[in-house]
């Protein structure tokens, strides 16, 4: 076959369903909200550079950055060829065998969610309430959310509001997040400028000044916060280069996973996009959601290098970190080094300091509901193959408020929020966040792999069936890339001490999540197999001849 | 116990056709059902130009230079459900420019195509099953109903009520209207009244299955992306409208039959209680040759549901 000549085109008739397409740059909001810079980059990704101080942050975004590219060609080739709700769940089912995928799929989509619930109620806590109190020094308020009760006060609260932002349904909760991109943005371009135009020395004075207004340090608290780096938590001189691009910035990939693996965190909502068989146009979305943001991760590391010092940046860090992981002294501001917060310090006035915090508060907003959006749609799909209950599924007649799968989510949520603030050591297993969704994401990574030979038809009858490097299948090579560094970052998680989760309450922990999906699936295999029903009819594949 | 095997919306999907046809004995099921929407929506044309054909696949040109590959793609147009149509450069393009020339192919490739499948149900499924029945609905223009009526194990499901192994099945499939003005649309009331006297001959409806293309109106059964002025999908296709049908709503609230099996809407597959009826939409995934299918077993002496599935063959 060759390609050449003009090409014929199709003849329609009028028929039920047939739409022109749909905005990429809707895709593309979603994409970029899922890999948000502010709430999970600003977080537990560019804060804790200080843990591997021979790592270099820039190799290591970048490095991610491809390697994620990878896992979006994966997931936008699953999405063509099997373009229904359901996800990770749907794809691993049909290929993999539906039992498997329920295990990889619930505890990834949906068991963790609850672990993330908190984690959600902290970012909101330390880039928003915090800050804002401290800005109009509640100081009761801002320790008050350090304590037991404000830690699960946070988190039921975080919960609500993700509870109701999955409410107000997809088009709603678009509708929000298109409002919060923008002023979202906004708030960021104000950051940068003020990073762009500010000079270190400026900085230096406007935090000194402020540390000293707000929490009532004395002193140059700049020096301070180096020297409390250098000599209590042993930070030693930080660079901010290109080398070593591999080496020890390798180790920095996993911490850069918090953020940046999740650009295909719609992949389970794609089903409900008619001419999502368009390979490219997902793909797009999906791409320009990763890698404009990392080029913002970029330009603001460098900019904060500029102006806050790179030193500073990754002192402040350590000094707010070091004490959770044992350290003991105690960090020369109360509360985490915010970078929109330390920028605004440059206006002195609570007003626009306020106003800056609230406005990023935006990129919270329109990430909170993704929460529970996409795990909604797990616990559906899995309610329609009977693995659970008809009322997982139920919606309510009026709102159309999924309150099964809500329910699925909220109430083991405030459980496991209630364990994380009131249960010493707890709080560590929430580290196993990112593993847990990692190891369904390499499920669906082998599943693409083995694709075109496990589900032949399909792959052939699928847009994507075209795409092959050297004779083999694009999805293939792309399924083995995003596997092996999904495998690698396991590896690492298992065995390298640096991300505190190869101890065995970790371990043990897992097995419990695990145990708990394999416990279900039994349970409904037992119990539907009593009804006359077979679960693993689901998937069969009809024989054609 | 009647086990009833459920699939809608192939859309002239060769490979969900085919597949339809080994379903009964896949599942174990005595009675298969397609529930509407049975024809393509597109023809892909082949040009012959200079002893070589042209077509278009995936939106990629492809040029075939011999017979076998132009089978094999027309078997690949096949599966996704489109008809190809082989063509001279000059039928080509007076059928660009020409709408009533588009027309009768089409429903010359519509009638051809569906001859060709009920053969292949009477060939294949004579004695595998206990009932063969397939329904048409809006997509479906109605030259296709004789060739339905005229199969040998094919029956055509229609407004009649139809004994179905202790139940009886009232087949419709017409729907409220679309933004595509298809061939069997009614406006609401009129719809409302058509199934209305359908309905009045329903003697028991403990007995009673309602086999209706459109779904009910807000029942999550019917949820479509919402569609723009030029009919482009709405935010990215999270903007979800119920479409479904208030009449079939009303129906169902008022008359409870037993089940109620429903298509139209591919994306909105599921399943749900409305009353003591028990509501389904297996959806469809016909353009990646995936049957999307209900399997539902009937307990004919308490005249209930006595379990369902929703499957991906």
């Amino acid at each position: 076959m060759a390609t050449v000549g003009a090409a014929p085109t199709l003849f329609l008739r009028k028929a039920t369903g047939l739409v022109k397409g749909w905005s990429r740059f809707d895709a593309f909001i979603y994409s970029f909200m899922s890999v948000n810079l502010i709430t999970l980059g600003l977080y537990y990704a560019l804060s804790v550079l200080a843990f591997v101080p021979g790592g270099q942050v820039l190799p290591a975004i970048i490095l991610s950055g491809v390697f994620v590219t990878f896992l979006v060609i994966t997931y936008a080739g699953l999405i063509s060829a099997m373009p229904r709700a359901g996800g990770d769940y749907v794809w691993q089912s049909r290929v993999l065998g539906g039992g498997i995928a329920f295990i990889l799929a619930v505890t990834g989509w949906w068991f963790i969610l609850w672990h993330w619930a908190p984690i959600y109620a902290n970012i909101l806590t330390v880039e928003v309430l915090q800050p804002l109190f401290a800005i109009f020094k509640w100081t009761g308020a801002v320790t008050w959310l350090g304590t037991h009760n404000g830690i699960f006060i946070t988190s039921v609260g975080t919960i609500v509001l993700a509870g109701v932002l999955v409410s107000l349904g997809m088009e709603g909760y678009a509708k929000v997040q298109r409002v919060c991109f923008y002023l979202g943005m906004a708030a960021l371009a104000v950051m940068l400028l003020i990073l762009l135009f500010g000079s270190k020395s400026g900085f230096q004075s406007a935090f000194n000044s402020e540390s000293a207004n707000l929490f009532g340090a004395k002193g140059d608290v700049y020096a301070q916060t180096l020297r409390t780096a250098a000599t209590a938590n042993g930070v030693p001189a930080m660079k901010l280069s290109l080398t070593p691009f591999f080496g020890a910035s390798l180790l920095l990939v996993p911490f850069m996973a918090f953020w940046i693996l999740y650009p295909n965190w719609g992949a389970t909502l794609y089903g409900e996009v008619r001419g999502s068989g368009d390979f490219r146009r997902v793909m797009n979305g999906m791409m320009w959601g990763l890698w404009v943001t990392i080029a913002f991760a970029i330009i603001i590391v460098l900019l904060m290098a500029k102006t806050f010092g790179w030193q500073f940046f990754n002192a402040a860090n350590a000094n707010y970190w070091f004490p959770l992981y044992g350290g003991t002294a105690a960090p020369t501001i109360p509360i985490f080094p915010y970078p929109p917060l330390l920028a605004s310090f440059y206006v002195h006035s609570a007003v626009f300091q306020a106003i800056i915090v609230l406005a990023f508060g935006a990129w919270f907003l329109g990430w909170a509901g993704t929460l529970f959006l996409s795990s909604t749609r797990v616990v559906f799909a899995a309610a329609f193959d009977r693995i659970l209950p008809e009322w997982a599924a139920s919606v309510s007649e009026r709102r159309h408020v999924p309150f099964g799968a809500l329910a699925l989510m909220l109430f083991p949520s405030i459980i496991v929020s209630a364990l994380y603030a009131y249960k010493s050591g707890f709080i560590t297993y929430t580290l196993d966040a990112t593993l847990v969704i990692a190891v369904t994401f390499f499920g669906t990574a082998i599943a693409a792999v083995v694709l075109p030979w496990r589900k032949k038809s399909l792959y052939e009858n699928s847009t994507i069936a075209r795409y092959k490097v050297g004779g083999v299948p694009l999805i293939t090579i792309s399924g083995a890339i995003t596997a092996g560094f999904l495998g690698w970052m396991l590896f690492k998680w298992f065995t390298d001490s640096l991300y505190a989760i190869n101890n065995k309450a970790s371990l043990r922990y897992l097995v419990v999540l695990y145990g708990l999906a394999i416990a279900v699936y039994a349970i409904a295999y037992v119990v539907r197999r009593r009804q006359g029903i077979d679960l693993k009819a689901i998937h069969q594949e009809i024989p054609v001849e | 116990m009647p086990k009833i095997f459920y699939v809608t919306d192939i859309h002239g999907s060769e490979i969900c056709w085919r597949k339809f046809l080994n379903a009964g004995p896949h599942y174990g099921a005595d009675i298969v059902i397609v529930g509407g929407d049975i024809t393509g929506k597109a023809m892909v044309p082949i040009v012959e130009r200079g002893g070589r054909w042209d077509t278009t696949m995936f939106d990629q040109h492809v040029t075939l230079e011999t017979e076998d590959e132009v089978r094999e793609i027309e078997k690949k147009i096949q599966n996704r459900g489109y008809y190809p149509i082989r063509v001279s450069e000059e039928e080509y393009r007076h059928m660009q420019e020409d709408e009533d020339a588009v027309d009768k192919r089409f429903k010359e490739v519509m009638i051809e195509g569906t001859e060709r499948w009920i053969a292949m149900a009477d060939d294949k499924l004579a004695g595998k099953v206990t009932r063969v029945i397939v329904c048409p609905a809006n997509d479906d223009m109605f030259e296709i109903d004789p060739i339905l009526k005229s199969g040998h194990v094919v029956e055509m499901g229609g407004s009649d009520p139809m004994e179905l192994e202790g139940f009886e099945m009232v087949s419709y499939g017409w729907t409220n209207p679309t933004p595509w003005n298809t061939f069997r649309e009614l406006p609401e009331e009129e719809l409302g009244r058509r199934l209305d006297k359908i309905l009045e001959k329903v003697t028991d409806p403990s007995r009673t299955i309602f086999n209706i293309h459109a779904p009910p109106f807000g029942s999550g059964l019917d949820e479509a992306p919402a569609l723009d002025e030029n009919m482009n999908i709405k935010a990215g296709g999270r903007a979800l409208r119920p479409v479904g049908s208030t009449s079939v709503r009303a129906a169902i609230e008022r008359i409870q039959p037993v089940l109620s099996l429903h298509g139209h809407i591919h994306e909105s597959k599921g399943a749900l209680r409305m009353g003591s009826t028990l509501v389904l939409n297996p959806g469809s995934s016909y353009e990646e040759g995936i049957l999307q299918a209900a399997l539902i077993t009937l307990d004919a002496k308490k005249h209930t549901v006595k379990s369902y599935q929703l499957v991906n063959g």
